[in-house]
Order: C-alpha cells, then structure tokens, then sequence
C-alpha cells in the first residue's frame, strides 16, 4: 500500500519537475516534494512486531487457558488414580493387616493341628499285632516285605492245596492281596499326605511374606496342589472301591456255592426219600 | 506506437538537456524510496517489546507447563515406586517363583509314591485279576469280567437256583465288576491329573504376574473336573454299599419264604404220617 503510495506522488513529483517553468517555483517544486516523499516513502512500523507482539499473547493465552487447564486435568487424574491404587485397591495398611493375620493363625493352629494329626493312634498289645500295627502306621515305603511278613504271622498264610478247595485258596490268597496292595498304598499315601502338609506349610509361611503381585504364584502353585490331592484321593477310593467289590464278590461266591449245596442237598434228600 | 518506441530518446534528450532537474529527481528518488525494514539491534523500543514478550513466553512455559508437568511426573513417580515395591516387587515374585520350583519337587514324590508296585496274590487266578486290576490301563477293562470270573466263579445255571437267588447272584456281581472297572478308571484319571498338575505347575514358574491368573483359571477347571471324578468314585463305592445292603435284606426276605416253606412241608408230612 505505501508503495503504491509512493509511486503516485513520486509520478506527481516527476510531471511537476519535468513542467514547472522558473528555477524559483523548481525550487519549491522539490522541497515540497522532498517533504511530501519523505512523509510518503519513510520506514512504517514494522507491522511484523505487532503481529509477533500479538502471536506472543496468543500463545501466553493458550499457556496459560488451554495448556494449564490440560495438564491440571491430567494431575487431577493421575493422583486420583494414584490414591485409587493406595487407598482403595491396595491399601498398605490392608496388606499388612493380611499379612499379620497369616503370621498369627500359623502361630494359633499350627503346632496345635501337627500336634493333634501327630497323636500315637497304635493300640495292639499281643506282639504280633504290635509288629503289624507299627508297619502299617509307619508312613514308610521301604519295608513292604516285612508288612507282608508281619501280615502273615497276623493273619496267617494262604492254606496249602491239600487242606482247602481251589476255589478257597484263590478267594483267600485274593483277599489277602486285596488287602496288602491297600495297605501298601496307604503307606505310600500316609508319606503323600505328609509332603502336602509340607507344601501347605511353605506356601502359607510364603503367604505371609508376599505381596499382592507374588502372591499370584502361591494361588495358583496352591490350586495345583489341590489337584494332586484330588488324585491321590481318587486313588484311595479306587483302591476301596477295589476292595469292596472283592469282599462283596467273595460274599457273592459263597452265596453261589450255598445255591449248589442247597441244590445238592435237595436231590439227595430226594433221592432219599423215593428209596423209603 | 511510435510515441512509445520513441519515449526513451525523449527520456534521454530532456534528461541531457535538464541536467539540474534530472539530478534532482534522482535525489529525491535515491533519498526518499521506502526501503524495507532492517532487523532490529536491541535500540529499537519494539525489541525490548519483544524480548519482554519472549520471556513472558518463556516464564509460562516454565511455570506453567514446567511446573504443571513436573506434578504428574512427581504423581507418577509415586505410582510406579508404590507398584513397585508394595504390589508387584520383584525380588517377592522371584521367591515365590522359586518355591513354585521347590513344591514341584514334592509334587514329583508324591507322583512316584504312587507309581510304587503295590501286587500281593500269589495264585494264577488272583494275580491274572489283581493285574488287571492294578493295571491303571483303561484298555484292559475289557479283560476283567474273564479274570472275575475265573477267580469268583459264574453265575449258577438256572437249574441250581432260585430266580431270585440268580438275580441277586448276577446283580452282585454285576456291581462288583463294574466298581472294579470304575478303579482302573479312575487310577488312570488320577494318572493323568497328576501329569496335567505338573505341566501347569511348571507353567507357573515360566509365569508373569500377569499371566499367572490364567494358568490359575486352567488350574481351577482341572480342579473342578477331578472332584467330578472323586464323585464318580464315590457314587460308585455308594452303589457297591448299597448292593451289600439289599443283599442282606433279600437274604432275611428269602429266610422267611424259605422258613415258611419248611414249616408247610413239615405240617404235610406230619399229617401224612
């Protein structure tokens, strides 16, 4: 614009030089000019600074509107997030408290409950019984022979095949298996029963150590003991299951020979009678 | 036209013949031409404008902003030290990991205590069923009712019994069999229950914080399906008692039948004599 400005009167300027007549009136002619161009064509504010002058407010406005009220919002959040985390989800004091809790119910219930499982059930009082007794409550799984040894001067052997009929022999000798394979087993599951005892120590000494993070582990570690203690189980009851149907089978066996006998005893009887 | 091709000679005349005027234009024009704005040396009032606005700038940015920013940053900071070393502390992970690893150990003996060969009979017969029966192969309860019955017998021929003694007979054995087969089954399940339990325990200890409530969920269904087993089991062992208990019962029942069978036979042949 003050270009523009400039061009015109300097045009002016230019036609009043090139046509005034005296030296006097050129004279005049350019100091107005001079005066006039000096007013037209000298150096403006810079209309840039005033710009930036404004920019720079602007951006102080957004500072201090936008930007603060922004990053205010975030801390806002962020502590509440912050005392959501230590006051609501994971208290300190709450941790401990559970933490102390674990510590004192070790100290109430556990030597009292070890001390309770761990009372001498043995109540034989002949010798043999004794020996017997004490092997199948030792919680041992390397004498199985001296359990069948003890067994047998208890129970006594499996008649020889001259002083029972097959079929006795095989359902005593079957009896008997029945019954040491159990016995057996529940040696190995009286120790199975002690590890658990000890898995469950060290988890809950664990638990009275750990922190919300770790304690993850102990559950999960804790589930998958209960797992094996539901298998050990179930091999209990198969093991029982085995024997009850052994001793209802052998029942049954006698109930088979009963019929035959009786059946036997009719005919004779029979017979009897028809030769009166 | 030509007065345009002709205006720069008529330029040039009048400038050769007013030299005064031409000189005097020229100075004007050399003195008075708007040349553009140079950059500022710090005299100018605007810079000091400037310079005040800048560190305006600048003091927000460090009040403001700084000061804003450090907050969270100090919010923050708080955050992951409380996680760090109240929820998720690594040196308590790395030790509960660790004795995940040591109950693994008790895991494995208790898995090989039951794996100890357990076999007692003595007798062909017994040892063909107690083999079969310790066997922990579902693949061999097929060969059960052979080895029962070459141990506990048949059921009697029509002719040697009662009806009722036959279906007591052939029902007892029935139940027994079938608890027999329902331990191989389940040995077999506890078998593979206890290989799944360590899998899943050895998953534990390659566990993240984070991952772990997984394998617990994985963990918790085994759970769920291996008390389902117990049941069945249970069930089972209840069906055999059961069995037991209406065997005693037919027996008192045909007791009766039979003694007033024996005291009508007896009043005919006394009044027969």
């Amino acid at each position: 614009m003050q270009v523009i400005a400039y061009v015109v009167f300097f045009a002016a300027f230019v036609w009043l030089v090139v046509t005034v007549k005296s030296r006097r009136r050129l004279i005049a002619v350019t100091l107005t000019g001079v005066m006039v161009m000096t007013l037209v064509g000298v150096l403006q504010p810079a209309q840039a600074q005033s710009g930036m002058l404004r920019g720079i407010q602007v951006i102080l406005s957004v500072i201090n509107g936008m930007i603060q009220t922004a990053l205010t919002s975030i801390n806002t959040v962020r502590t509440a997030e912050n005392n959501l985390q230590q006051l609501v989800a994971w208290p300190q004091q709450l941790i401990n408290q559970a933490k102390a809790q674990v510590t004192q119910m070790i100290g109430q219930y556990r030597t009292l409950m070890s001390n309770t499982f761990h009372v001498n059930l043995n109540s034989a009082t002949l010798p043999n019984p004794q020996a017997f007794e004490a092997v199948i409550r030792d919680h041992q799984v390397n004498n199985f022979s001296s359990l069948t040894t003890t067994f047998g001067n208890t129970y006594g052997l499996i008649p020889v095949a001259t002083t029972a009929n097959p079929t006795d022999r095989a359902m005593s000798d079957m009896d008997d298996a029945l019954a040491l394979d159990n016995l057996k087993m529940l040696k190995a599951s009286d120790q199975a029963t002690d590890i658990e005892l000890q898995s469950a120590d060290s988890i809950e000494n664990a638990a009275s150590q750990a922190a919300p993070g770790s304690a993850l582990f102990l559950t999960a570690t804790a589930i998958v003991s209960g797992i094996h203690s539901q298998a050990l189980t179930q091999k209990m009851l198969a093991a029982e299951l085995r024997q009850e149907a052994a001793r209802l089978a052998h029942r049954n066996t006698l109930r088979k020979e009963n019929a035959t006998h009786t059946t036997q005893l009719r005919g004779v009887l029979v017979n009897l009678l028809q030769h009166q | 036209m030509t007065k345009i091709t002709e205006l720069p000679r008529t330029v040039k005349d009048w400038l050769l013949g007013h030299k005064l005027r031409a000189a005097i234009l020229a100075l004007v024009l050399v003195v008075t031409t708007p040349w553009p704005a140079r950059a500022q040396f710090g005299l100018d009032p605007c810079c000091a404008l400037l310079a005040a606005g800048l560190a305006s700038v600048q003091s927000a940015l460090t009040s403001v902003v700084g000061g804003g920013l450090n907050q969270i940053l100090g919010v923050d900071k708080a955050m992951q030290q409380f996680q760090q070393t109240v929820v998720w502390p690594q040196a308590l992970i790395n030790q509960a990991k660790s004795l995940v690893g040591l109950l693994q150990g008790n895991f494995n003996q208790i898995q090989n205590l039951m794996k100890l060969p357990v076999s007692s009979a003595t007798l062909p017969a017994s040892q063909q069923l107690e083999q079969v029966l310790l066997s922990h192969n579902p693949n061999q309860i097929a060969q059960t009712s052979g080895a029962y019955t070459a141990l506990y017998g048949p059921v009697p021929a029509p002719t040697a019994a009662s009806p009722q003694v036959l279906n007591m007979v052939d029902m007892t054995d029935a139940a027994a069999q079938a608890a027999m087969k329902r331990a191989i089954e389940i040995d077999a399940l506890a078998d593979l229950e206890l290989q799944a339990a360590n899998q899943l325990n050895q998953s534990i200890q390659n566990a993240a914080p984070g991952s772990a409530p997984i394998i617990e969920a994985q963990a918790d269904a085994w759970l769920i399906r291996a008390n389902a087993y117990t049941q069945a089991a249970t069930a089972d062992l209840m069906r055999l008692r059961s069995i037991d208990l209406a065997n005693t019962s037919a027996d008192i029942k045909m007791g009766a039948t039979n003694t007033t069978n024996l005291r009508q036979a007896l009043a005919n042949l006394l009044q027969h004599e």
